[in-house]
């Protein structure tokens, strides 16, 4: 298992591997790998910490990488996919129990690269978060789906943006919510395409479930298209779970907070199936299998 | 032996009352039959006692034994030992079925059943009731047919065995095969630790699966009682003859008007 630890001293690799070159501040994978690589992220208490990960050309990589951030704490990311790279990532966001951690990650995908991400958000955390997704070359592609769980009077913040910047270009994301227990999600959802950048494709869709009053559940879906010659599509919809589900899963013996943890799996489900690949499903589904537990 | 017993039963649906007292008792053993015209309270006195947030309780008890149902959670009730197959089960994206009957199964059990317990248990179920072997991986109710519903509510209670079992219109929307095997189903369920309380409109299901105490249920009171026989009577001459018992038959509120020139169809519900 290829094993990458990052914390603020640095970036320390399992076992050295002519695939992977350590720079710096950079985990660069130079040769197409295999097996997944995992990357744990560590950042204590107003620590700040950036990171890059390049991509070389036509190089195909499956990455989990778990961030365990804290209080005060920033984690800038820059990730480059270059040309005809694919890339499968799996972000697992494990922070806990923490106040004002912010995470701000560009991803720049050029020629004939792509890039399907899935983010699993379902820890108890304030936390703001941006992913901002740049097309730079023709025929890019990026398709992110996000996993997001607001609950016990915690707030969430995310910005998902997909800009296109070239032609042929496609952006496709995906961001569900559950949102209980008083807490707060708010997920604003950009897909802009700018002149010029025709045969472009840009979608979106945002649905934010809530299990009970007091929680506050807002879905911000923006199309800034300035071309003709595009497609684009949103839809954003909030809504109150369905209380002929609940009784019919309790009438089967299912206690309300068994219940209401299934149609969580359920609900968030969906954005396991944008993993194509079956040992990051199988991660995700586990881990969704817990969330709100 | 177990006794579930309802008493002066009062039910509402926000003002309006449905139920005005309802007494039934069914011992386990017994096989119940609830007819009545449509509107009169029959799938509301099977969800009144299943627990569905909708009716509200105003006067009356059920006891399972010693035991209080109406201070029970629908949940509680569940795992006591009451099913409901229901007339509209519930489609729920996401949660397959075969998650979501583990985790049925599991809630009623000390120790959790190995996956391959469940499994074997499953596919013996699925394959009794011949139903699509794809079943287990599909989100739960999703996208099934009318029939298919039902037979996943008949496998729930299979695979739940539960001690008292109410099923709502269980065989609408099924053929006759897949109503032969569900009776079949009902049947195999039958013990002396076993009660059913079946609602429907038809005699076909009742001529398969043989209820011991046959009730009819007009505007929320049971107006009489009796065995098989009342079934054959209902099938052959509807409801109107109770009229003579003195019941008093709402009249239909909006009559279809039969338009000239257009064929007079019946109108089928």
């Amino acid at each position: 298992m290829i094993k990458i630890t990052v914390d603020s001293s640095g970036i320390v690799l399992s076992q050295s591997d002519e695939r992977i070159n350590i720079l710096d501040q950079t985990i660069q994978f130079v040769q197409s790998i295999e097996e997944t690589v995992y990357v744990d992220v560590q950042l204590k208490e107003h620590e700040s910490l950036k990171l890059s990960y390049v991509f070389e050309s036509n190089t195909t990589c499956r990455l989990v990488e778990r961030k365990t951030l804290n209080t005060q704490s920033v984690f800038h990311k820059d990730i480059t996919v270059l040309d005809g790279a694919h890339i499968k990532m799996f972000l697992e966001n494990l922070t806990k129990q923490s106040e004002n951690v912010e995470c701000i990650e560009n991803v720049s995908i050029k020629k004939d690269a792509s890039m399907s991400v899935g983010y699993a958000e379902l820890e108890e955390a304030n936390y703001k978060g941006e992913y901002l997704y740049t097309l730079d070359g023709e025929g890019a592609s990026a398709k992110v789906r996000m996993a997001a769980l607001s609950n016990n009077d915690m707030r969430k913040n995310y910005k998902v943006s997909i800009e296109h910047c070239a032609k042929y270009t496609s952006g496709q994301m995906d961001n569900y919510g559950v949102v209980k227990n008083n807490g707060k999600l708010y997920i604003d959802g950009i897909g802009t395409i700018q002149r010029g950048y025709s045969g472009s494709s840009s979608h979106q869709t945002n649905k934010i479930i809530v299990f009970d009053e007091g929680c506050i559940a807002q879905a911000n879906p923006y199309l800034f298209i300035d071309e003709y010659d595009v497609k684009a599509s949103h839809a954003a919809a909030v809504g109150r779970m369905d209380d002929e589900h609940l009784y019919y899963l309790q009438s089967r013996g299912l206690t309300k907070h068994q219940s209401m943890q299934l149609i969580t799996y359920g609900y968030l489900m969906p954005v396991v199936e944008v993993v194509e690949d079956e040992d990051l499903k199988q991660h995700f589904e586990d881990v969704l299998l817990k969330a709100g537990a | 032996m177990s006794k579930l017993k309802i008493k002066n039963l009062h039910v509402n649906v926000g003002d309006k009352e449905i139920l005005k007292g309802i007494d039934l008792e069914i011992h386990s053993g017994e096989i119940h039959a609830i007819m009545g015209p449509n509107g009169n309270g029959k799938s509301t006195l099977l969800s009144a006692i299943m627990g569905h947030p909708k009716y509200s309780i105003t006067e009356g008890s059920i006891t399972l034994d010693d035991q209080d149902v109406l201070s029970m959670s629908v949940d509680e009730r569940s795992r006591a030992g009451i099913f409901l197959g229901m007339q509209y089960p519930q489609e729920i994206p996401g949660v397959t079925n075969s998650d979501f009957l583990k985790s049925a199964l599991n809630a009623r059990l000390e120790k959790p059943l190995s996956v391959f317990q469940f499994i074997k248990k499953l596919d013996k179920n699925i394959e009794e009731l011949q139903m699509n072997e794809n079943l287990a991986h599909r989100y739960l109710n999703e996208g099934f047919s009318g029939g298919e519903k039902k037979r996943n509510e008949i496998l729930q209670m299979k695979l739940l065995q539960p001690q008292f079992a109410l099923l709502d219109e269980i065989d609408s929307g099924l053929d006759v095969d897949a109503l032969r095997i569900v009776a079949e189903a009902i049947n195999s369920m039958r013990s002396d630790d076993f009660s059913c309380v079946m609602v429907s409109h038809y005699e076909r299901l009742f001529e398969l699966v043989q209820p011991t105490h046959v009730h009819v249920l007009i505007q929320g009171k049971i107006v009489t009682t009796g065995g098989y026989d009342l079934i054959e009577k209902i099938d052959q001459e509807g409801y109107d003859w109770l009229k003579e018992l003195g019941v008093v038959l709402e009249e239909e509120q909006d009559q279809q008007p039969i338009i000239l020139g257009s064929c007079a169809r019946k109108v089928v519900e």
